[in-house]
C-alpha cells in the first residue's frame, strides 16, 4: 500500500517541475519517515557509499567527457554530417548515423546514462540545427542510446545472471543477434519514414563531388571511428576492462582535438565543468532513485508485487505472457535494478518448474526492461536526454519520440519469443 | 542580500572548479593504471582504488555546483507554462520541501558514519590499499554541507525574482 | 512474559537466491521460527534490500539490523584481528577448524575481539576447502608468479604479492570479460559449489587445488544490547540454531561441489586440474608464514590468537594425519 501512496505522491510531484533527483528524494523522506521512521534514513550513506564506490559507474563520467570534447571541438558534427553526406544525402542520414555511433558505443559500455547523455551531447545539436523534427531527433537518440542495456557487454545481463544463477559469457552470446535485431530496425524504420515523410529530417545538402566527398569522410570519419575502435579494441584485446576502456576514449579524443588544432585548455576547463555538471545531474537522480527504492522495498511493499506474481496463471505460455506484460507495466514505474532484483526471483522457480530455458527467458526480461528506459513518466533515458537537451526541448516531446522506438522493442520481444531457435545462439 | 550571493556563488564556483581538476585527475589516473597493467604489467590496487575515490568526490561535490547552475533535470511539462514568479515558487517549495530536508536528514546520518571509520582506523582490506577509509566516507557529508549552501544560494535568488518588478516573459532564472 | 513476540532482522552479505549461503540464513530463520513457536521471527535482507554487501558488520554493531551473515575476514580493513576466525592460508581444514572453534579456545577468542564492538559472533556454515583458481597459463615454478595479474582480495593477495604476483582489482561483473580477454591471468572464487555458475570453466584450461582458504567459515553476528532483550529460552533457540544451519551448509557445501565436479568433468573434460609444484607451495607457506610473524609482532592480541591457532593445529594435524589422511592414502578409491 505504502508503495502504491509514493508514486503516486512522487508522480504528482515530478510533475510540478522541480529537479527529478530531489523530488525523488524529498517525497521518499516524507513518506518514510511517516510510515517507518526517520530512522530508516540512517541507511542513505551505505546506500550513497554504494553508488560511490561501483566501480563500474565510473565509465559514465568518462563517457560524457570523451562526448563534451568530441562536440565541443566539432569533430562530432564534423563526423555525423560527413557519414550522412555519404549515405549519399538520403533524408535521415544524421539519425543513421547516430544509430551507428549509438550501436557502437553500446558495445562498449553496460551504463545507459553514459550513453544517452553521450550520444545527446553529441548529435542532438547537429540534428536540430539540421531541422529534424524534435520527437524524432529525441527517440533515436534515447532509443539508441538505450541498446548499451542490450547489446553486451550490459549490466541488466550480469545482474540477471546472478540473479538466475546462469553464466554471464551464455547471456552475452545470447543477446547479440536481439541487440543486433533492434540496431537494424531502428535504421530501417528511420530509412522508411525518411522516404515517406522527408519533412521530419531533411536531407543533406550535397555540394561536393563524389570524390570530394570521400576524402572529405576520410578526414572527418576515421579519426572518430579509430577512437570507437580503440575502446573496443582495448577491451577485445585485453588491454582494458570496458569500465577502463572510457578512459582511453575520453583521453583518446583528447589527442585527437590537439590533432585536429581545436585543443585549448580554456576549452578543456569548459569541458570538464561541464561533465561535472552533466555527470552530478545523473548521480543525483541515481541517489534519488534509491532513497525512493528504500522506503519501496523496506514498507513491505515487495510484498505486493510477490502475491501479485504468485496468482499469475500456469502453462508455459500464459505464464510467459503475463510476465512479460507485467515486467512492461512495472517498467513505467520502477527502476530495472528493483525489477531484476525483486520480480525475477519470484519468477525463476515456476519458469525452472514449466522447464523453461532460462537463458532465452533472461533475455526476454532484459529487453523488456531495456524499454523501461524508455516508457513515460519515469524513463531513465527521458531524464537524461532531457538533462542535456537544450531548453526549447519540451519534456512532452520527448515522451512522444521514444513511442515508435518502444513499438519496434515489442516487435523485436515479439520475435525473439517465437522464433527462439533462430534469435538466440547458446 | 547581494552580497550574501556573491560569496556563496563564488564558493560553490570553486567548488565546480575543483571538481573539474578531479574529474581530469580521476581519467589521467584510470589512463595510467591501464598503460601501466598491459605495457609494464604493473598494478597498484592503491591506485585502483584511488581511482573510485576521486570518481565519489567529483560527482559528490558537483551535485551542489549543479544546483546552483540549475543544470538538475526537471520533468517540465507544467513548469515551462508558468511565470518567472510561479516558476520561483516553486523552487523555493522544492527547496524548503524536498531538496534541503533530505540533504539535512543525510547529513546527520553520514557524521556518524564517518566518524565510525575513524574510530576504527578502517582501511582497505585489500594487498596495497588506501588506508584512512573514513577520508573517502567523509565525502558524503562534506558534500551535503556544500549542498546546503548551494539550496541557501538557490532560494535567495528566488527571493531576488520575486522581489523585482513583475515579469511578464516566461523560463526566467 | 512468555508471549512478547520479538521480530527481527538480519542483513547479509549475499543477493537474493544466492546458493548455499543464502540457504544457510533461510534455514536458521525456519528453525528458529519453528521451535519458539512463532515468538521470534527473523526476517531475511539480502545485498539488494540493504543494498551494502560488506556494510553488515556496521549494521549490527550500530543496531540498525540485530543479526548478520557474513565473513569475519571482511573485516579484516577495520581490525587486523577478526581476518583469522573464517580461515588462515595453510590453516586448518574444516573439521580441525570446528574443534578448534568449540574445544580448543576459537570461540572466546573470537569472543575477546569481538566484544570491543559490541557483537556476538558465531561460526556462520563452511565452505569446505577452496580452490586455487582459475588459471589461464599453467603455474611450473616461481617464475611463473611474477608478474601474475590474479583478482585474489584480502590476506592471500598480500602473500601473492611478496612473490611477485600483482593481486588487481576486478569489479565481479567484469571478471568474466577481464579473465576472457586476459586482462587478468588469474582469479579465485569459491569452488565447484559456485564457481560454475559464473561460467569460468569456458574460459580458462587451469583449474588449481587451493592453499590459501583451507576451511572458510562464515559469520552469525548478533547485536549484543539486542541479545540481551531476548529471554533465555529464545537466546539458547537461536544459538542452537545458528550452529545447526551452519553445520548444515558445510554437509551442503560437500555434496553441491561433488555433484557439481562431477558436472564439470563431463561436460567440460578439457579442463585441467593442477597443484601447484612442492616448490611454489614452500615458497607461499614460507612467506605466509613470515608475514604472520611481522603482524604478530605488532599487536599482542595477533600473536594470542596466531600461538593459538598454530599451537592446535600442530596437535589436531597429528590426528588427522594419522586418521583420514592415512586412510585415503591407504585406502583411495580414485
Ligand atoms: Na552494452
Ligand atoms: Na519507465
Amino acid at each position: 500500500m505504502t508503495g502504491i501512496v509514493l508514486f503516486a505522491i512522487a508522480l504528482v510531484c515530478l510533475f510540478l517541475g522541480y529537479s527529478v533527483a530531489f523530488t525523488f528524494a524529498g517525497v521518499s523522506l516524507i513518506v518514510g519517515t511517516i510510515v517507518l521512521g526517520a530512522d530508516l534514513f540512517a541507511f542513505m550513506p551505505y546506500r550513497i557509499m554504494s553508488i560511490m564506490e561501483n566501480t563500474i559507474l565510473m565509465a559514465v563520467p568518462m563517457f560524457i567527457f570523451m562526448g563534451i570534447v568530441l562536440q565541443k571541438t566539432g569533430l562530432a558534427e564534423r563526423l555525423l554530417e560527413s557519414s550522412a553526406k555519404l549515405f549519399g544525402g538520403i533524408s535521415g542520414g544524421v539519425a543513421v548515423s547516430t544509430i551507428i555511433v549509438g550501436a557502437l558505443l553500446a558495445a562498449s559500455t553496460g551504463v545507459v546514462g553514459a550513453s544517452v547523455v553521450a550520444m545527446g551531447v553529441i548529435s542532438l545539436p547537429v540534428m536540430l540545427k539540421n531541422n529534424y523534427h524534435q520527437p524524432t531527433a529525441a527517440g533515436v537518440i534515447c532509443a539508441s542510446g538505450t541498446l548499451g542495456q542490450i547489446i553486451p557487454p550490459s549490466i541488466i545481463l550480469i545482474i540477471l545472471g546472478d540473479v538466475m544463477g546462469v553464466p554471464v559469457g551464455d547471456l552475452f552470446r545470447a543477446a547479440v543477434i536481439p541487440g543486433m535485431m533492434l540496431v537494424i530496425f531502428y535504421i530501417v524504420y528511420i530509412l522508411i519514414l525518411g522516404k515517406f515523410k522527408p519533412e521530419l529530417m531533411p536531407p543533406l545538402v550535397v555540394t561536393e563531388s563524389k570524390r570530394e566527398l570521400l576524402v572529405q569522410a576520410l578526414k572527418d570519419i576515421v579519426p572518430p571511428l579509430v577512437l570507437i575502435l580503440a575502446v573496443l579494441g582495448s577491451i577485445f584485446a585485453g588491454i582494458a576492462t570496458p569500465t577502463e576502456s572510457a578512459a582511453i576514449g575520453a583521453v583518446g579524443a583528447v589527442i585527437l582535438s590537439i590533432c585536429y588544432g581545436s585543443f585549448s585548455f580554456s576549452k578543456m576547463h569548459e569541458v570538464s565543468k561541464e561533465t561535472v555538471k552533466v555527470t552530478s545531474m545523473v548521480f543525483a537522480v541515481l541517489i534519488g532513485a534509491t532513497a525512493f527504492s528504500m522506503v519501496f522495498s523496506y514498507s513491505g511493499s515487495e510484498y505486493l508485487i510477490e502475491d501479485f506474481f504468485m496468482g499469475l496463471p500456469g502453462g508455459k505460455w500464459t505464464f510467459i505472457i503475463f510476465a512479460m506484460l507485467a515486467i512492461l507495466i512495472l517498467g513505467f514505474f520502477i527502476d530495472f535494478i528493483e525489477i531484476a532484483f525483486l520480480v525475477v526471483p519470484i519468477l525463476l522457480p515456476v519458469a525452472i518448474a514449466l522447464d523453461i530455458n532460462l537463458v532465452w527467458f533472461a533475455i526476454l526480461i532484459s529487453m523488456n526492461l531495456q524499454t523501461s528506459f524508455l516508457t513515460p513518466p519515469f524513463g531513465f533515458s527521458l531524464f537524461y536526454l532531457k538533462g542535456v537537451a537544450p531548453k526549447s526541448m519540451k519534456t512532452t516531446t520527448i515522451y512522444k519520440g521514444v513511442i515508435p522506438f518502444i513499438l519496434m522493442q515489442i516487435m523485436v520481444l515479439l520475435l525473439v519469443i517465437f522464433f527462439p531457435e533462430h534469435l538466440i545462439i547458446s | 542580500m547581494d552580497s550574501v550571493l556573491k560569496i556563496t556563488g563564488k564558493i560553490i564556483d570553486a567548488l565546480g572548479n575543483f571538481c573539474s581538476l578531479l574529474m581530469v585527475l580521476m581519467i589521467m589516473n584510470v589512463f595510467y593504471d591501464v598503460i601501466m597493467r598491459y605495457f609494464f604489467n604493473d598494478v597498484s590496487i592503491g591506485m585502483q582504488e584511488l581511482e573510485w575515490h576521486l570518481f565519489a568526490a567529483m560527482f559528490m561535490f558537483g551535485i551542489a555546483y549543479t544546483m546552483k547552475e540549475d543544470a538538475h533535470v526537471r520533468v517540465d511539462v507544467f513548469y515551462d507554462t508558468l511565470s518567472a514568479n510561479k516558476q520561483a515558487w516553486v523552487n523555493i517549495f522544492g527547496s524548503l520541501v524536498f531538496a534541503l530536508p533530505i540533504t539535512l536528514v543525510i547529513f546527520y546520518y553520514s557524521c556518524d558514519y564517518t566518524f565510525d571509520a575513524y574510530q576504527m582506523g578502517e582501511g582497505s582490506a585489500d594487498p596495497g590499499g588506501l588506508p584512512h577509509r573514513w577520508l573517502v566516507r567523509s565525502v558524503i557529508p562534506i558534500a551535503s554541507f556544500f549542498l546546503v549552501l548551494a539550496i541557501i544560494h538557490v532560494l535567495l535568488v528566488q527571493v531576488k525574482i520575486l522581489s523585482t518588478p513583475a515579469h511578464s516573459e516566461t523560463g526566467a532564472q | 512474559d512468555d508471549d512478547k513476540k520479538y521480530r527481527w532482522r538480519l542483513a547479509e552479505t549475499w543477493g537474493p537466491n544466492f546458493p548455499i549461503f543464502g540457504d544457510t540464513t533461510k534455514n536458521m530463520a525456519k528453525m528458529v521460527k519453528e521451535m519458539s513457536n512463532g515468538r521470534l521471527t527473523i526476517r531475511i535482507d539480502s545485498s539488494n534490500k540493504h543494498k551494502s554487501a560488506l556494510g553488515i558488520f556496521d549494521f549490527v554493531k550500530s543496531g540498525q539490523y540485530q543479526m548478520g551473515h557474513s565473513a569475519s575476514y571482511y573485516w579484516k580493513g577495520k581490525d587486523f584481528n577478526t581476518m583469522f576466525f573464517t580461515t588462515v592460508p595453510f590453516g586448518m581444514i574444516a573439521s580441525e577448524q570446528h574443534a578448534w572453534f568449540y574445544y580448543g579456545g576459537g570461540m572466546e577468542l573470537m569472543k575477546k575481539v569481538y566484544d570491543q564492538y559490541g557483537i556476538l559472533s558465531y561460526p556462520g556454515g563452511n565452505t569446505g576447502n577452496q580452490m586455487g583458481g582459475w588459471f589461464k597459463k599453467e603455474i611450473n615454478s616461481l617464475e611463473d608468479l611474477k608478474g601474475l595479474k590474479m583478482r585474489i582480495p584480502g590476506f592471500a593477495g598480500e602473500v601473492l604479492a611478496k612473490l611477485g604476483a600483482k593481486p588487481t582489482n576486478i569489479p565481479s561483473g567484469e571478471l568474466y570479460t577481464a579473465l576472457e580477454r586476459n586482462t587478468i591471468d588469474a582469479l579465485e572464487w569459491v569452488g565447484p559449489s559456485l564457481d560454475l555458475r559464473m561460467g569460468f570453466h569456458k574460459i580458462a584450461p587451469y583449474y588449481y587445488t587451493g592453499w590459501h582458504e583451507p576451511g572458510t567459515e562464515l559469520q552469525f553476528m548478533i547485536n549484543e544490547k539486542a541479545y540481551n532483550t531476548l529471554p533465555k529460552d529464545l537466546q539458547k533457540i537461536l544459538t542452537v540454531a545458528m550452529k545447526a544451519a551452519a553445520y548444515d551448509m558445510y554437509a551442503q557445501s560437500m555434496h553441491v561441489s561433488g555433484v557439481n565436479l562431477a558436472t564439470l568433468k563431463k561436460d567440460y573434460p578439457n579442463v585441467k586440474m593442477r597443484s601447484f609444484p612442492k616448490s611454489v607451495m614452500n615458497a607461499l607457506k614460507k612467506t605466509n608464514d613470515e608475514l604472520l610473524a611481522e603482524f604478530a609482532a605488532k599487536d599482542p592480541m595477533t600473536a594470542e590468537i596466531l600461538k593459538s591457532l598454530n599451537d592446535y593445529k600442530k596437535q589436531i594435524r597429528a590426528w588427522t594425519n594419522l586418521s583420514d589422511r592415512a586412510y585415503l592414502d591407504n585406502f583411495d578409491e580414485k
